[in-house]
């Protein structure tokens, strides 16, 4: 092992120096990269040229602020990273072993294209996104269709679809929700316009515009009609259950055609038609007799109650205006309609579709143009958040900080660290047609997300990127590692009966329901808490695969290494993917030493690794 | 002063971490009198964690019928099968299943005007659970965990925050004031039992802690900071003699029978060990009230082991002399219609419905409100979920309009508007 290690080291210099010639070469191309993409024309960027110029956009800040930045991480840690954020797996230790003692001077540029490839990318991704969106659900029955939803991101992922793509599909998704992943979204609001538009805002912009629902907002520049008009995207969106659907499902659908409600809304606030209509004398008022036979007749006295203020048994139009309708913004309407604050109990008025940054739907569209259109303007090239958004999630989800924080928050009323390496991103990964995978070669392939931690000095707290920052492992893949540790293809688990979440009662649904965040939370407000910390100390489902008594991954180990250095090591590779440090390899020898059971101190050994930082955090 | 604020800082950071306390800072909205604010809210919040108020929350999930409980209307067309039957507070008629509660109606106020708009299970749920309409943007903190976090017990081996059954959680508050769920009331909960003698749990946690401090030194210091603050607080709970709190074999079989031998019975018999041990909040769930079906046959049973449960809650309360510390509310998510449906059953309605309260200050053997003879609308002094909410507060010497920092850096108080419902406590 200790040749392994040498020879490790002499790649890493390898690496080190391939990677810092880069910069000389392609100098040029840079700066024509630079130009063309403020032109209309953008051109496919290749992600080395990019990753470069990020690195060397984010070194020179480092400089002036006189930052050093760490070296890059060694082949363990980095392989254990980039495996985690790709894959949502830890390496195994065969994997470990050989990246190691690979020579190839590209070997992580090939590893990352691998990752890419494989079918754990597609699922470890389509978990994060699952999460992002039903961790905000307004209602949580709309869990029922999270695995069509993780199935069919499954799906978008690994066909590398476009993120454009995948964004048009889940704003215009309609259909059985048990039979239509991209309808998440909507469905996880109940095709509510206000959240939709909010949520939408939120994930695809990173703007957070629902503050102005109910007053300007009071940070960015949003009005409060911005919001409104945004909702007006989304009004004749309905989710309704479907008849006779065993198991009981919803369906999203469109509703064009206005209600018997809004007709009537229709009549109060214009009622001018109705004279034409009915007021046979022109005298301006209708009367009992003159409605007789229409279809006002049945509601006609209701509305004398209701609206004839100088009660002469007629109503005139401003009496017919004046009738107050009771508040029904979530019953359907073909229009939007905006709460008046000042009299909550009015009907509202009339939003048409506009999309803040300043791109305005024609009226009266059906619902599925109309949110098309939301869609085009959202992923047009001409709108710079849609880019940036998703850049600025993906790269502080890599790399534990964003360029914004929190990460769903970069109205253009914030700013940014590093700006002109985020809209170099932004750019590159709009002008490769905005190419999910490309993105992620990008951000793995730059120095900036090789680097090794590092224990950060105060100048650090404002110059992000200078070193790896350990960020928490989700809870997917949390349980993914478990499972690959103890060389088990499940975990077993408790019986406890909740019949609300039938679809979340496999192990890994329980599981995640303990260990799971929100994944746009940021990472210093993430922190585990003590039932995770129990379940991992003292459940039976973890002590279970860690006796050494039943033919467990241990037992196996405590066999197979009768000596003790090399049953550590072995340990070591299977729970962290890295070879144990001398001082560590000494604490777990004294241990073992100190205890007169050998197999139990090797328990003892794997629990505590187990339930170490290291092995929640990705580092 | 100094020395306590800067623990409050590192120890409960949620909510407020240093970025949103920068942002926050930034735009001027709390600047250096921030500082002078926290000082003068941990003094008067001290003063109050020492007076050991708490609060039990029995939680009808599905949303009670207000008609086959606190608010029988047997001579309408309303009534459904179930009979009226006098309470030992003359001229206060609840339902029949209710025989116990009748028992104890000197000390329970009722409030027959609870009014609200949202006929949604989780909706509704989650607006009576926080005190605010669900939002996709904002996880608002339960009144649960807003309480644990003003008067709650921060030394305390036992969570402070408790619930029997899953609920409602600490939303943006963070972990430190997410509630302990148990499933299985009596017995020492999941996990928290360890798998091995103490000395070698001792042992083990020894060596995590060396391997760990390898890991700090390493670039992981943060993480390992958080993961051990964790750590402690869950093995001192592991190893603490407290946890036999959880242990209900340790009261009288006699008492075990009174709170009655199932699920809501041993959880109100925990509730009230738990209070006793200095816990702050503890919700006990009773599943079973959505009857849209049969509603005189189904409710029932359900029926007869909450009101076992809370009667006998409410006694012992008394006996031991914590009931006027303590908080007991009875409610549900809606109330249900008056007209019985063609399944002989009633659906969801939130225009009216009836809560319970007894202890923490409240004046028992009153009701508060009323709703109109076919109990279908309020007739007399409508009570709002933030009315309600208010009211709890003042029971606890909560102060309502405390502000937190939501995530986004918006400011929201743990009771949105609302007034005292000062009938209750006078």
């Amino acid at each position: 092992m200790m040749s392994f290690s040498m020879k490790r080291a002499t790649q890493i210099v390898c690496i080190f120096l391939f990677s810092v010639s880069i910069p000389l070469c392609h100098s040029s191309t840079f700066a024509a990269t630079k130009s063309s993409s403020q032109s209309k024309n953008r051109q496919r960027v290749d992600e080395s040229i990019l990753a470069e110029q990020v690195d060397q956009l984010i070194e020179a800040e480092l400089v002036k602020s006189k930052v050093k930045p760490a070296q890059l991480a060694n082949d363990e840690d980095f392989l254990r990273r980039v495996t985690f954020d790709l894959a949502g797996r830890k390496p195994t230790t065969s994997e470990v072993i050989l990246f190691g003692l690979d020579s190839n001077p590209l070997k992580r540029k090939t590893i990352i294209n691998d990752l890419l490839k494989s079918e754990d990318y597609a699922v470890n991704w389509a978990r994060y996104w699952r999460d992002v969106i039903y961790l905000r659900a307004t209602n949580a029955r709309s869990r029922i269709n999270q695995n069509e939803f993780e199935a069919w991101m499954t799906t978008q992922l690994s066909e590398n679809k476009s993120w454009d793509q995948i964004a048009t599909d889940m704003l215009t998704a309609t259909g059985d929700v048990r039979e239509n992943g991209e309808t998440a979204l909507i469905f996880a609001h109940e095709g509510d316009p206000a959240e939709l538009a909010s949520e939408t805002s939120r994930i695809f912009l990173g703007i957070q515009i629902q503050c102005a629902n109910c007053h300007d907002h009071p940070t960015d520049k949003w009005k409060r009609n911005s919001f409104h008009e945004l909702a007006a995207f989304f009004p004749r969106v309905r989710v309704r259950p479907v008849r006779d659907a065993m198991p009981r499902s919803f369906e999203v659908v469109s509703v064009d055609q206005g209600s018997q409600y809004d007709r009537r809304l229709q009549m109060f606030e214009d009622p001018s038609p109705l004279f034409k209509a009915f007021d046979r004398n022109r005298d301006g008022k209708l009367t009992e007799s003159e409605v007789k036979r229409s279809r006002l007749a049945r509601n006609f006295e209701q509305m004398l109650t209701r609206g004839d203020s100088n009660a002469d048994k007629a109503l005139t139009i401003k009496e017919i205006k004046n009738i107050a309708l009771p508040a029904n913004t979530r019953r359907a309407t073909p229009e939007y309609l905006m709460p008046d604050l000042n009299d909550p109990t009015s009907a509202g008025k009339i939003v048409h579709p506009v999309l803040f940054i300043g791109t305005k739907a024609p009226q009266g569209l059906k619902d599925i143009k109309r949110r098309e259109t939301l869609s085009k303007f959202l992923t047009s090239k001409s709108n710079p958040w849609f880019a940036r958004a998703i850049v600025n999630r993906l790269w502080a989800e890599m790399l534990g900080e964003g360029f914004y924080m929190p990460i769903d928050d970069i109205g253009p009323e914030r700013s940014a660290l590093y700006p002109e390496v985020l809209d170099a991103l932004a750019d590159g990964f709009t002008a490769n047609g905005y190419d999910l995978k490309w993105l992620y070669r990008t951000i793995t392939n730059t120095r900036a997300y090789q680097r090794e931690m590092q224990k950060k000095t105060p100048e650090q707290m404002h110059t992000p990127f200078a070193a790896q920052s350990p960020t928490r492992l989700r809870g997917d893949q949390i349980f993914t590692a478990i499972t690959q540790v103890f060389g088990v293809d499940d975990l077993q688990t408790s019986r406890v009966r909740d019949r609300r979440y039938r679809g979340n009662q496999t192990a890994r649904g329980k599981f995640s329901t303990l260990f799971t965040f929100d994944p746009s939370t940021a990472q210093d407000e993430i922190t585990g808490d003590v039932p995770q910390a129990l379940f991992m100390m003292n459940s039976s489902t973890i002590n279970n695969l860690l006796g050494t008594s039943s033919n467990t991954k241990l037992a196996q180990i405590a066999k197979e290494f009768t000596n003790n250095k090399d049953a550590i090591q072995e340990l070591y590779l299977l729970t962290l993917s890295r070879e144990p440090s001398k001082s560590e390899m000494k604490i777990c020898q004294d241990y073992i030493k100190s205890t007169d059971n050998r197999n139990e101190a090797l328990e003892d050994l794997m629990w505590s690794l187990v339930n170490s930082s290291e092995f929640i955090t990705k580092r | 002063m100094s020395l306590y604020h800067h623990a409050h800082i590192q120890t409960h950071r949620q909510g407020f971490s240093r970025r949103s306390f920068l942002r926050n800072a930034a735009l001027g909205a709390m600047t250096a009198g921030t500082l002078n604010f926290h000082d003068l809210m941990s003094v008067s919040a001290e003063e109050l964690r020492q007076q050991g108020r708490s609060m039990i929350l029995l939680w009808m999930a599905g949303g009670p019928s207000h008609l086959e409980t606190f608010d029988p209307k047997p001579k309408s067309a309303s009534a459904g099968e179930l009979k009226a039957i006098q309470t030992s507070v003359s001229g206060i008629d609840i339902s029949e299943n209710w025989k116990n509660t009748a028992k104890v109606m000197q000390d329970v106020a009722l409030i027959r005007s609870m009014t609200n708009k949202e006929g949604n299970h989780q909706r509704a749920s989650y607006q009576m659970h926080t005190g605010y309409i669900p939002s996709g943007s904002v996880k608002h903190p339960s009144l649960g965990s807003n309480i644990a976090r003003e008067i709650g017990n921060r030394e305390l081996d036992i969570p402070t925050i408790v619930s029997v059954g899953s609920t409602n959680g600490a939303g943006f508050l963070g972990v430190d004031y997410e509630p302990f769920n148990i499933s299985n009331p009596g017995s020492i909960p999941n996990n928290v039992a360890a798998t091995v003698p103490q000395k070698r749990y001792q042992k083990r946690l020894g060596l995590l802690g060396r391997l760990d401090s390898e890991f700090a030194g390493r670039g992981g210091e943060v993480v390992v900071k958080n993961h051990s603050k964790i750590y402690n607080k869950a093995s001192s709970l592991v190893m603490s003699p407290q946890t036999k709190v959880f242990d209900l074999s340790q009261e009288s079989a006699s008492l075990r029978q009174e709170y009655g031998d199932n699920n809501f019975g041993k959880g109100c018999l925990l509730a009230r060990r738990l209070v006793e041990a200095g816990s702050t909040f503890i919700e006990v769930r009773s599943n079973g009230w959505d009857n849209h079906q049969n509603i005189s046959e189904v409710i029932t049973p359900i029926s007869k082991q909450v009101d076992t449960g809370m009667a006998a809650l409410i006694s012992d309360l008394k006996e031991r002399g914590m009931l006027e510390r303590t908080l007991v509310v009875w409610m549900g998510e809606f109330g249900r219609t008056p007209k019985i449906n063609p399944r002989a059953g009633r659906d969801h309605y939130p225009r009216v419905f009836s809560a319970a309260m007894a202890g923490g200050g409240v004046k028992g053997g009153q009701v508060v409100g009323a709703s109109t003879p076919d109990g279908s609308a309020v007739e007399d002094r409508p009570v709002t979920t933030t009315d309600l909410f208010s009211s709890i507060c003042h029971s606890l010497k909560v102060d309502p309009k405390k502000e937190n920092m939501s995530p986004l850096g918006r400011p929201m108080k743990i009771v949105d508007g609302g007034k005292v419902v000062t009938e209750l406590f006078s």
